[in-house]
């Protein structure tokens, strides 16, 4: 008998597994580190749209794990959300959400509004209780007009014309709540937020590299990927590297011979057909 | 008919080696509109005939061909409401399919999936097959592809192909005007005038749908302005 009607989804977090992880602790398991993304995050409103920054700097611990990592996700042609948080968490939150909001434009026949990203973000976001570490700037440009959100890992969100989240939040809200005012052109709001994020970069341990910017206006979206690149690469070496022979010591040698050959026997009975 | 009495239950199999369920399912396709689909060098046609049960229908609110992904397009021939239903499973098919590779999926892919819905509503019980034949016309790295599907969920790549009431009119004028060397736009002519054929009434933009896909990969249906000016073209 064939499944006949898809059974409705339990919602909430399921929490079979606590008193098990919870022992596992106990006995002493170290957790292994999630990778995190430092970051800086930022999102203006300006006259004709939005614009949406991001660093480019992923952290594991102390270590940095990916040079140049792309904060800005897709959502929908004129819909972009830049994640701060647990890497992976941002990557599938967003690209479930996109997936969600193309099969909500079949089903309409209309282009995607930043309020529907919203809803499907919060909700996924609450049910999960905030073990899903994603904080989001959720930005695009519908038919409604712009739109700036930020969404929190437990699922509040905030309707705001200029966003900043991340570790690097505060030295980026510096610039915005000292710069920002309402009708800024575009270059005006692309390099405010090139500026924000860059104090992101410099002021924030966690946040480094790169700057990426997104400009989303009505009909168009520009996705400036590197769009600066304040902490280029000095020290490569022309001559190269040579390694003399002797150059590391030795402490200790072992030689091991290699086992005589096995030999292999033929015969035997042929398997089953 | 001599099978009757096995005729009642989808899952019971006739002496005869039939389901006479599926052919049944296949007669509600065969009354269904005239539908058809061309594979050209370059891109695909497919057409529908769209015939409102009354003219105080708002015939702008009716759209019979559908997408399934940017790339692929489907007609039907046949009921419906049934055709929703698939082509609501073949989008979400074809998104996890996106969220698991990163790829858009190929057409033979979403082709295949789609069937084997359709087979699994003819193995199943308490549930009676899709009354409805698709046509899916794509374009992928394997350039341009025309499938139909039946209710049995059987599949089949075809150059050019027909369903619904004028089927064998149909096919026999797409036999003779078909061509290996012909081009997206001799497709969309030819295809009009197929639909010519067997047409009770005024054709025009307003009672036919068109869709086409072509090198841009795009796949988009028609305005009935552009349907009247093909119309103009091939009077």
């Amino acid at each position: 008998m064939g499944r006949m009607t898809e059974l409705p989804t339990k919602g909430g977090f399921s929490f079979d597994l606590c008193t098990r992880n919870d022992m596992l602790l106990k006995n002493g398991l170290q957790m292994p580190p999630f990778r995190k993304t430092g970051t800086t995050i930022v999102g203006l409103v300006f006259q004709d749209g939005v614009v949406l920054g991001a660093d480019t700097r992923a952290t594991e611990g102390p270590i940095v794990a990916d040079k140049n990592f792309e904060k800005i996700h897709f959502m929908a042609p004129n819909i972009y959300c830049c994640g701060a948080g647990t890497a992976a968490d941002t990557e599938a939150v967003t690209d479930m959400v996109s997936s969600q909001l193309q099969l909500h434009r079949y089903a309409t026949g209309r282009e995607s509004r930043v309020v529907t990203a919203l809803t499907l973000l919060k909700s996924h976001l609450f049910s999960y209780q905030g073990h899903v570490s994603a904080a989001l700037v959720l930005g695009g440009f519908d038919v409604t007009g712009p739109h700036l959100h930020t969404v929190y890992p437990h699922g509040s969100t905030d309707t705001l014309p200029f966003a900043t989240m991340g570790s690097g939040s505060l030295a980026a809200m510096s610039v915005f709540e000292s710069k920002y005012r309402e009708g800024l052109t575009r270059e005006e709001g692309i390099e405010l937020v090139a500026e924000a994020i860059c104090a992101g970069i410099f002021n924030d341990l966690g946040s480094g590299s790169n700057v990426d910017v997104c400009v989303i206006t009505e009909g168009k979206t520009e996705y400036l990927r590197n769009y600066q690149l304040p902490n280029p690469r000095t020290y490569i070496s022309s001559k190269g590297y040579t390694f003399v022979k002797g150059q590391t010591e030795v402490l200790s040698t072992k030689i091991t011979s290699i086992q005589p050959k096995v030999e292999a026997v033929e015969g035997g009975d042929a398997m089953e057909e | 008919m001599g099978d009757s009495q096995y005729s009642f239950s989808l899952t019971t199999f006739s002496p005869s080696g039939k389901l006479v369920q599926i052919e049944h399912a296949l007669m509600a396709v065969g009354s269904g509109q005239t539908s058809l689909g061309i594979k050209a060098t370059n891109g695909v046609v497919v057409a529908t005939e769209k015939k409102l049960p009354s003219i105080l229908v708002d015939e702008t609110s009716v759209q019979k061909i559908q997408l399934m992904t940017p790339n692929i397009g489907v007609v039907y021939s046949g009921m419906g409401p049934d055709s929703r239903v698939l082509v609501r499973k073949s989008r979400k098919q074809a998104q996890q399919y996106f969220r698991l590779y990163k790829e858009t999926i190929p057409v033979t892919q979403l082709v295949r999936e789609t069937a084997t819905v359709m087979q699994e509503f003819t193995q199943s019980g308490g549930v009676r097959p899709f009354g409805v034949s698709l046509l899916i016309a794509g374009y992928d790295d394997n350039g341009p592809q025309l499938y139909q599907v039946d209710p049995s969920g059987s599949y089949f790549s075809w150059k050019a192909s027909a369903m619904g009431k004028n089927v064998s009119n149909a096919k026999t004028f797409l036999e003779k005007r078909y061509t290996e060397v012909m081009e997206l736009e001799d497709a969309i002519h030819t295809a009009i005038l197929t639909l010519k054929e067997g047409f009770e009434g005024q054709i025009s933009g307003k009672n036919i749908e068109i869709g086409i896909i072509g090198t841009d990969r795009q796949f988009r249906v028609l305005s009935s302005s552009e349907i009247d000016d093909y119309l103009a073209e091939v009077e």
